[in-house]
């Protein structure tokens, strides 16, 4: 009996390393509408995942700062741009991605493979992944809003610039998510 | 004289709707049926309370016009209706009601909940209400004069909130009554709000680095030469439906007038360009009633302490006039928590004339009564405000919190209310009511702030304009003392000296005005004048000379020029600046009284 509860239990772990990256590839592809994976493409790299809606202004606020973060790491991590919207054309999404002056690359995941994965859910949260494609931190960037209609004057935490430099140092994250303020991602199954 | 007026001003007009449809229609539903479905019970609420907004072109970032919209946005939806975040609307309910109140019942609210937890269900098509049908472009149709932004702005993808003002230059030749302003403020997703300012003397155009570029700022500072207090606030945010003065209550605007567009703006992550712009709707009907906006505030009061989570500020102005109140719009910005103001009667009843609970700047607005309030005189009206300057308020500017006092900028706070009152049951005999309006609000400022330079300023312009040009010096010299360094004080108690009789001591502030702002057109003008008073014709004619150098067209400054010179005995000189004032004004009375003496003279000689 003893054995068939230890069993039981390691299941669920084994497969979740093994899930990971099966589930990445499921429906996820780029704007030429080719199959992507994020994480064959960055390998040996850390990884952050953000995920947009285009119709979510505060997802267009942050993107002059997720520009920012993204531009400073460049060398050590590999940022991608997620669109989980299945109705969102890829003309419409690449319009976005040159209005707003983004030079990350974009994949779209209508699939909501990489937004299980990362444990996002809403817009803009992130998924950041150490080297070793371990989830080591999901939720909001910083705590600029506190409410859809109430942003601070400027943010006082920053949690995915927090979350990089612990993964970076091989330091434990201090805090693995924290829910973001925006747009439900649920809202597009 | 002038009158100072430093605003940050709106308008009013709101949005056009009648909640009762959708109630009916609600509670219908709840009679019919357990299951929520969006053709039978969501879509009436969404056309009737989101669609104004949620649709292409207009101010909200996603249209809400079908199932597959909303469905896209009904957790976010449930969330925002349950927390009254969305549709906006700041006030409580109460007894006096507001216009076009945008506010879910109960009922409807917990309707969209119920939907939403059953899993959103589409229902029969046959239920569907016909989509609801808006005016595209011009509310109104097309206007009568639509004035465009010269230069637009071009706002940066990052950064905090932008306050930035547009001049508009109306091009009428005569005196125009307008029933009715469309602010279009340009991209509407990006523009907060926007409100218009009638500058009726172009004080605001120095500002401007070039012609047509506007100004930044919170702070705009109108000066006016006469009593002609404003009149209507206007004003935009998203949603607003323009609202058409009944016959009678136009507001005018002159040959000259440059309308002030002041818009809050808030960076949307990439470079916008906006460029707003104006439609006019023009009456024949002049204005017959002449409302005003009182202003009650009271910066001086703000000195916050760091850290101080209920900072009460109230104050209290009893009417001199039977008014009307027609709309109400408090202004604080972002310590700003409660906003309340009453009306006390004489037989001391209490009204609540607005309550804001949980005050967000992001929202504000003007608010119009859905009647008209009467206040009898001998009514106060009483404010009361409470500002948290703790970290525990998420919005305050200040991280760790540091003591904040009253200003113009977005960081400093601010405690105003206007209300547009229409005087009724006066004499007209017995004079302008507003002008004892007025009067009892700079004297009650002036009590209020007595080191308020702006308080002073404005008992003095009131009391020149009744005569009483000793109390005008009194209280002119109470401003100037305050800020020795004004050109506007300065110049005004000159103007005031030069009234009354006193040139010399005129002379002696004007030259001080002018040392501060040597191109002030005013000064140079008073400064004429008080020079030719002591019989210093030349250097009268050399103030003339430089007022004509600002403005070349003014015919009064012409015919002043040529009396000066006349004095000197330049006549023909004299007789060339006479003619011309009278090619800029054909009525110039001193030049044409002055050109029929002198051509005697040269004749006689």
């Amino acid at each position: 009996m003893q054995w068939g509860k230890l069993q039981f239990r390691m299941m669920p772990v084994l497969l979740l390393f093994v899930s990971s990256a099966l589930l990445a590839q499921e429906g996820v592809v780029d704007l030429g509408g080719r199959a992507a994976n994020p994480f064959t493409a960055s390998s040996g790299k850390a990884v952050v995942l953000v995920f947009l809606r285009r119709d979510c202004p505060v997802s267009g606020r942050y993107a002059p700062l997720i520009q920012q973060i993204s531009k400073r790491y460049a060398d050590r991590v590999n940022f991608w741009l997620i669109y989980p919207d299945k109705s969102e054309t890829a003309q419409a999404i690449r319009k976005s991605v040159s209005d707003f002056g983004y030079e990350i690359p974009v994949l779209r995941d209508p699939e909501h493979s990489l937004v299980k994965l990362s444990r996002v859910q809403i817009t803009p949260e992130v998924g950041v992944f150490d080297r070793n494609q371990r989830l080591v931190y999901d939720g909001r960037i910083d705590n600029w809003y506190v409410d859809l209609f109430h942003p601070r004057p400027a943010p006082t935490t920053h949690e995915l610039e927090d979350a990089i430099e612990a993964v970076l140092s091989d330091q434990p994250v201090a805090r693995n998510e924290v829910r973001g303020v925006g747009c439900y991602i649920s809202d597009l199954e | 004289m002038s009158f100072l007026r430093l605003s940050t001003l709106g308008i009013s007009l709101l949005l056009a709707a009648s909640v009762s449809q959708s109630l009916a229609q609600t509670a219908h539903a709840q009679e019919t049926s357990s299951t929520v479905t969006f053709n039978r019970d969501i879509a009436p609420i969404i056309f009737h309370s989101c669609s104004t907004c949620h649709r292409p072109g207009e101010a909200a970032p996603f249209s809400l016009l079908n199932y597959l919209d909303v469905r896209k946005h009904a957790h976010q939806i449930a969330d925002v209706t349950r927390s009254r975040t969305m549709p906006p609307w700041l006030p409580e309910p109460q007894k006096l009601k507001f216009a076009d109140e945008l506010r879910l019942s109960n009922a409807e609210i917990d309707m969209i909940q119920r939907w939403v937890d059953q899993g959103e269900i589409e229902g029969n098509p046959a239920d569907l209400p016909p989509k609801p049908e808006f005016v595209e472009g011009w509310r109104l149709g097309k206007p009568d004069m639509i004035l465009t932004a010269t230069k637009p702005l071009v706002l940066p993808p990052q950064g905090t909130d932008t306050y930035w003002n547009f001049i508009f230059r109306v091009p009428i030749e005569g005196t125009k009554w307008v029933k009715a302003v469309e602010i279009r403020p340009g991209d509407k997703q990006y523009v907060h709000h926007a409100n218009i300012l009638v500058d009726r003397e172009g004080s605001s155009r120095k500002r401007e680095k070039e012609l047509g570029a506007g100004f930044g700022g919170m702070e705009i500072r109108i000066e006016s030469q006469v009593f002609d207090p404003d009149s209507h606030l206007l004003f935009w945010k998203p949603g607003t439906v323009p609202y058409v003065e009944p016959d009678g209550m136009a507001l005018r605007l002159d040959k000259g007038t440059d309308l002030i567009l002041n818009t809050h703006l808030q960076p949307s992550g990439k470079p916008e360009v906006i460029r707003p712009s104006i439609g006019l709707y023009f009456t024949p009907h002049p204005a017959t009633k002449l409302p005003m906006l009182l202003q009650l505030e009271d910066d001086v009061k703000l000195d916050i302490p760091a850290g101080d989570k209920a900072f009460v500020v109230s104050d209290q102005f009893t009417l001199p006039v039977d008014v009307e109140l027609l709309a109400i719009y408090p202004h604080a910005h972002y310590l700003g928590k409660d906003i309340q103001a009453h009306a006390i009667l004489a037989d001391g009843t209490r009204e609540t004339l607005i309550h804001i609970p949980d005050w967000n700047l992001n929202w504000q607005a003007v608010y119009r009564y859905a009647e008209p309030v009467l206040l009898p005189k001998g009514t106060t009206v009483s404010l009361q405000y409470t500002y948290d300057n703790s970290d525990g308020n998420p919005l305050n500017p200040n991280h760790p919190p540091i003591e904040v006092k009253g200003g113009n900028r977005s960081t400093d706070e601010m405690c105003h209310l206007w209300l547009q009152v229409l005087p009724v049951n006066f004499d007209p005999a017995k004079g302008d009511p507003r002008m004892v309006l007025q009067e009892a609000l700079a004297r009650h400022d002036v009590e209020n702030n007595p080191g308020d330079f702006e308080a002073h300023y404005n008992l003095a312009a009131m009391l020149q304009a009744k005569k009483e040009f000793e109390g005008a010096i009194t209280e002119y010299l109470e401003a100037v003392k305050l800020r020795p360094q004004d050109a506007a004080g300065n110049n005004a108690l000159g103007g005031a000296l030069v009234a009354a009789g006193h040139p010399e001591q005129a002379a002696e502030y004007l030259q001080e005005a002018l040392k501060v702002r040597p191109d002030y057109f005013d000064a140079h003008y008073n400064l004429g004048f008080a020079l030719a008073d002591q019989n210093d014709f030349a250097g009268s004619a050399a103030q003339f000379q430089a007022a004509l150098q600002l403005q070349p067209r003014d015919a009064a400054v012409e015919a002043n020029l040529g009396a000066a010179l006349a004095e000197m005995g330049r006549l023909p000189e004299a007789k060339a600046h006479f003619e011309h004032a009278l090619q800029l004004d054909p009525n110039q009375p001193i030049a044409k009284e002055n050109l029929r003496e002198i051509e005697k003279e040269m004749t006689a000689k």
